[in-house]
Order: C-alpha cells, then sequence, then structure tokens
C-alpha cells in the first residue's frame, strides 16, 4: 500500500521529467537548421564598442592566460578594452598583472576587497562602450567568441544580452570529465531555451549587455553570492531579451575535488531556489512565457523531484545490495552470480520508462557534445554523467533544501 | 517582445509524453503476457513429460527400472521453473490472478511428480532422496529468502536432489492435504526430508548432515572429474 502510494508519485514526476525532454525535443527539431556550429568569419557591418570586466580575487594563476586569450580575440583593437579589477586580492594577483601595464587595450584598476559584484558594478561604471561584458579570471575565450557574439546583437537590436556556450577546460579528474558532459548537455538545453526567451541566468564567463540593460535595470547586486542568475531574472522581469549563442565559445576551468565541486554547486543550487524565491511573481505567470512556465518551475521544484528520484532509487539500490549480502552470505558468492537469461530482464512498466528516459537523456547528450565540438564523439565524460552525477548531486542538494530552509547563506569558497 | 507560448506545443508534447507513457505500459504488458506464457508452456511440457512417465510406468510395470526415463534433467527444469515463478511474483506481486494459477498448477505437478518417484521408487526398491520445503512470502516468515537460496542452491549442486517448494498459504485442497499428511506446522521454513519435519532455518552444512547421501554424490562426482581430468593428462 505505502509502496504503490511512493510508486505512484514516481510515475507523477517521471510523466513530468518526461514531458520535458519532449518539449525540448520539439524545440530542437524547430532549431536544428539553425544549429550550425560553423562560425562565418565574414566581416561584420558594424563592430561596437566592448568593455570586457575581468574581476579577479586571488587569481595569480590563470589571471594572466585569461587576459592573453582576450587580447587574441579577433576583434578590432580600437573596439575593445579590457578591464582587469583586482578586489583586494590577497595573493600576487595585483602585481601578476602589472605586466599588462603600456597595454592600450587594457586598464588597470585596484580597488578594497568588496565582493564581485562591486568588481563588476565599478566596472560598468567607468565603462563608456556600447557593449559590456565579465570574464571571470578563471575562465578562457575562443578567438571567435566576441565576434560571434556582436554579430548576434547586430542581427537583432531587440537582444538585450548574449550568453556564450561554456565549455569545461582541460578536464583531468573524474569529476571534471563528468562535468564536461554536465556543460554539454547544459549547452544544449540553454540554446533550447534561448528562442523561447526563458534562459534564467547570464553565467559571469563572458555574458555581454548592451550598455543600456544597466541603465535600465541598474547594476549587480549580491543576490545570494549568484549575481549572474538574479541579474538574468532581473532582465527577464523586464522583458529585456537574452539570446544564447553556440558558435561563441568560452572554456572555463572547473572544481577538480569533490570537495571544491560542492563548494560550488552548493553555492550554485542555494542561490538558484532563493533567487528563484525573490523572483516568484514571474512563476506560472503567462505573461512570462516559458520562463514562467517551465524554466522558473524546474528551478526551484526540480531539487525536489530529483531528490525524490534519487530517494527512490537509493533504496531499492538498497534493499537489493542487502538482498545480494544475505544470499552471498548464506550461499556464498559463486551461487549468488545472477544466471544470465532474457527471462529475468527487467521490463515491468518503470523500468521501460527509465530506458525511455535514460534513451531521450542520451540523445540530449549526443547532441550536446555536436553542438559544442561540431561531431558527436564518445568519452568517459558521459559514462560519469550518467552513472556519477545521480550519486554525487544529491549532497549539494540536500544540503542546499537544508540553506534555503534556515536561510543560511552559502560562502564564494 | 517576449516569445509567446504555444499552446499547440505544449499540447503537442502532452500527446507525445502521453503515448510514449503509455506505449511503456502496453510494452510492459506484453512482456509480462509472454512470461506468463513462456512458464505456461514449461508446465505445460512437465504435464506431459510427467503424463507420459506415468504411462510409461504401467506399461512396463513388470519390466526392468533402468527402462523408466524419468531422469534428473527433470528435476533441473521443475528448478528454473521454480525460480521463474518465484521472479513473476516479484515483479507481478504473489496475488496476481494468473500467477497464483500457475503456481497452483505448478505445485499439482510437484505432488504428482512426488507421487511418481514415489512409486517408481518403492518397485526399483531405491529409496527417494527428496526435500519437501513449505514456505510463506506473506511477510510472515524472515528465513524463508535465505532458505530459498540454500535449495536453489542445492537443486543445482545435486540434480539427484528432487526438492519441491510449497506455498503453505496456497489455497489449493491437494497443497492442504499434503502439509496434513507430512505434519507440518505453522512454523516456517519447514522441511520434511525422509518423513521428518524440521523446522526453522537450515544452512547447506545442516542438511548435509541430515541427508549422508549427498556427500557420496558429492565424491563421486568429484572422484569421477579427476579421473576425466586424469585421463585427458595423459591423452
Amino acid at each position: 500500500m505505502v509502496e504503490t502510494f511512493f510508486n505512484d508519485i514516481l510515475y507523477v514526476f517521471l510523466f513530468f521529467s518526461l514531458y520535458l525532454e519532449v518539449f525540448f525535443l520539439i524545440t530542437f527539431f524547430e532549431e536544428r537548421l539553425k544549429l550550425s556550429t560553423k562560425k562565418l568569419h565574414e566581416k561584420l557591418s558594424y563592430y561596437p564598442s566592448t568593455t570586457i570586466i575581468v574581476p579577479c580575487w586571488n587569481e595569480e594563476k590563470t589571471i594572466s592566460k585569461t587576459i592573453e586569450s582576450l587580447l587574441r580575440l579577433h576583434y578590432p583593437k580600437n573596439k575593445l578594452e579590457i578591464f582587469i579589477i583586482d578586489d583586494g586580492s590577497t595573493d600576487r594577483t595585483w602585481e601578476v598583472v602589472q605586466k599588462f601595464v603600456g597595454n592600450p587595450q587594457i586598464k588597470l584598476f585596484h580597488k578594497e576587497n568588496g565582493g564581485k559584484h562591486t568588481a563588476v558594478n565599478f566596472g560598468i561604471e567607468n565603462s563608456k562602450a556600447d557593449l559590456i561584458g565579465c570574464l571571470d579570471a578563471d575562465s578562457f575565450v575562443d578567438k571567435n567568441a566576441l565576434h560571434e557574439i556582436a554579430r548576434a546583437f547586430n542581427e537583432d537590436r531587440d537582444t538585450m544580452a548574449v550568453t556564450p556556450m561554456l565549455v569545461v577546460h582541460e578536464p583531468k579528474t573524474i569529476l571534471q570529465k563528468m562535468q564536461e558532459t554536465e556543460y554539454h548537455t547544459g549547452a544544449f538545453l540553454k540554446r533550447m531555451l534561448s528562442p523561447l526567451d526563458a534562459i534564467n541566468v547570464t553565467p559571469g564567463p563572458f555574458s555581454i549587455f548592451r550598455r543600456e540593460v544597466f541603465a535600465k535595470i541598474g547594476l549587480y547586486k549580491k543576490a545570494h553570492n549568484t549575481e549572474d542568475m538574479e541579474f538574468a531574472l532581473r532582465m527577464q522581469s523586464h522583458h529585456l531579451r537574452i539570446r544564447n549563442v553556440h558558435t561563441a565559445q568560452v572554456y572555463t576551468s572547473s572544481p577538480a575535488t569533490l570537495y571544491k565541486l560542492y563548494r560550488q554547486r552548493l553555492r550554485w543550487a542555494y542561490g538558484t531556489m532563493k533567487n528563484t524565491l525573490d523572483y516568484r511573481f514571474m512563476m506560472f505567470r503567462r505573461e512570462y512565457g516559458v520562463l514562467g512556465m517551465i524554466t522558473l518551475p524546474i528551478s526551484f521544484f526540480g531539487v525536489f523531484i530529483f531528490l525524490y528520484n534519487f530517494s527512490f532509487i537509493a533504496f531499492h539500490a538498497v534493499r537489493s545490495i542487502a538482498d545480494k549480502i544475505v544470499q552471498i552470505v548464506t550461499v556464498g558468492f559463486i551461487s549468488a552470480i545472477p544466471r544470465a537469461n532474457s527471462f529475468y530482464f527487467n521490463t515491468d512498466f518503470m523500468a521501460i520508462l527509465s530506458y525511455m528516459f535514460l534513451g531521450l537523456g542520451i540523445f540530449i547528450i549526443w547532441n550536446g557534445v555536436v553542438l559544442a565540438e561540431g561531431r558527436f564523439r564518445p568519452s568517459s565524460g558521459i559514462f560519469y554523467f550518467i552513472f556519477l552525477y545521480g550519486i554525487v548531486a544529491p549532497i549539494w542538494f540536500i544540503r542546499a533544501l537544508i540553506n534555503v530552509a534556515l536561510s543560511r547563506e552559502s560562502k564564494w569558497r | 517582445m517576449r516569445a509567446k507560448i504555444e499552446t499547440k506545443k505544449y499540447i503537442l508534447a502532452f500527446v507525445i509524453t502521453a503515448t510514449v507513457f503509455f506505449g511503456a505500459l502496453m510494452i510492459s504488458g506484453r512482456f509480462e503476457q509472454s512470461r506468463l506464457a513462456e512458464v505456461k508452456s514449461v508446465e505445460n511440457k512437465i504435464s506431459l513429460d510427467i503424463l507420459s512417465s506415468e504411462t510409461q510406468f504401467a506399461l512396463l510395470k513388470e519390466s526392468s527400472c533402468k527402462v523408466i526415463d524419468h531422469s534428473t534433467a527433470f528435476s533441473e527444469e521443475l528448478n528454473s521453473l521454480a525460480q521463474k515463478l518465484a521472479y513473476m511474483e516479484d515483479t507481478l506481486s504473489e496475488k496476481n490472478a494468473e500467477v497464483v494459477n500457475l503456481k497452483k498448477y505448478y505445485s499439482l505437478l510437484q505432488i504428482k511428480d512426488y507421487l511418481l518417484v514415489a512409486q517408481v521408487n518403492e518397485k526399483c526398491g531405491v529409496k527417494p532422496i527428496t526435500v519437501i520445503y513449505f514456505y510463506s512470502n506473506k511477510g510472515d516468515c524472515d528465513d524463508c529468502k535465505r532458505e530459498g537460496y540454500v535449495l536453489t542452491k542445492l537443486r543445482e549442486e545435486y540434480p539427484e536432489l528432487r526438492i519441491y517448494a510449497f506455498d503453505y498459504n496456497l489455497d489449493l485442497s491437494a497443497v492442504k492435504t499434503m502439509k496434513s499428511i507430512q505434519g507440518v506446522r505453522n512454523t516456517l521454513p519447514a522441511l520434511v526430508i525422509s518423513d521428518e519435519p524440521y523446522y526453522g532455518f537450515k544452512s547447506p552444512e545442516d542438511i548435509e548432515k541430515i541427508i549422508p547421501d549427498l556427500k557420496k554424490f558429492r565424491e563421486a562426482r568429484d572422484k569421477a572429474a579427476a579421473e576425466a581430468a586424469a585421463t585427458s593428462t595423459k591423452k
């Protein structure tokens, strides 16, 4: 009786999850002709002046590489200025960036530590460019990224912000490889949300805005240490268009260890839920389109659904492992090895639904890889993402839920 | 201007999802039916085999015992059928009417086999090595699962051993009669070996102690295996 009740809840959740997958796939088929990964190299009719702000706090190891990647951008030098804003670093960051003194494209600023949003705001206030963007000091841009983004602004006067495609930079550890596939999947979903006007985050690495956006809705706020999400939601609440350009690639460093990943994701999960709560007036409101009807509800309720599904799978896994242990203890290891026989292949309703869900998920991953790399390439990251993500993600989701319930802020690091 | 919600798209996504959802339900139902049919066909085959053996037995009453073909392979068939039925009970619930019917039929086949083996062995003067096992899967028998593992292992290890498993709570008069003939109390798991009831969990070692012949079977098998190995080395 109790089991039937929990099963029925899972069926409802599986139905919703499947619905979302189908919804994104329909969008994919509508958009597929626009998903070419080829970059067009012809000159733009107009190159908007652009300021890229690089806020940094203790980034001595990566800052040079980040700036050098910006200097290599295929963009007229007189149209691109780079603001390096040292937000009161306590390491050698300020010394390291001195080597760029004298470069006409680069301006160095030093201020007291006040948090990332204060550094970015400082840059915005000092910029007079048409487009203003930010690049986290642990990320590197592809040389065509700005060119592709400027084209998107030129093509649509109503586009107020453009987000790039984020790709994990040189994944080495298992967790980084897992994140590589996660980013590919995320890139696919972002690209699908783009024409639906349903993007809910303008990520720190290389999201570019028209200058007038800041005049209209103000500067960045602290926003639960996820100001890039709050800013996107504030833009959406003013019906300002955000587009994703998948041909503009940005490489970002990803946490290599479980603890670092946990800290980052706890901040993201907590910030996502808190910001969504702050902007809950858009939820389920038709005037906010797909953002109100799909993105925001997933952002908030998705955590509960994910954790419910995880608990369900974990409960059954623990139960069958316990059974197996009893069997091994009773009759020995050899006798406990299951015999291969198609008769015992699980084909109950829940199992078949899960296979379909997984199949559609793999289709999305596949297309995410194609979007990022131009063609599908099998990698160990896909395996890790499918089998590992569901095990590690509950760690930060559960903590984020507790923190949201207790209104306990998540730290940056 | 924000992209408008296209109601058509939402409905299309809903229709596709519902189709996939109910498609999965139908596919799953098909698989269940084909499994039930497979179990049914195995039961029919076993039933035919028993009938054939009974007929053979009746025809050859006066002749040699060796002619009667009621092999150990037959015991393996019953074993595999028992496992398949247990799996069906797990996946389709033990209350499923079709599963209950298959189980009743299986129980009857076991009783028929038990009687036939007893007759053959009586005529030929051999004492049958049979284990009658009563279990319950109503949740009131903690050790039944473990005992099931033990008997499955013994069945695989000793094809000579005939194990008959009965659900103590099965509503079938033949099984009730079997319970009363064997004088089994409702203290499960219960094993009847050589007309003697044993209650509570019994490990493979316990059962090997109760049936010393099992050791002889193993020694004979080990010896045969060693000889075969020696012959192949010589070659």
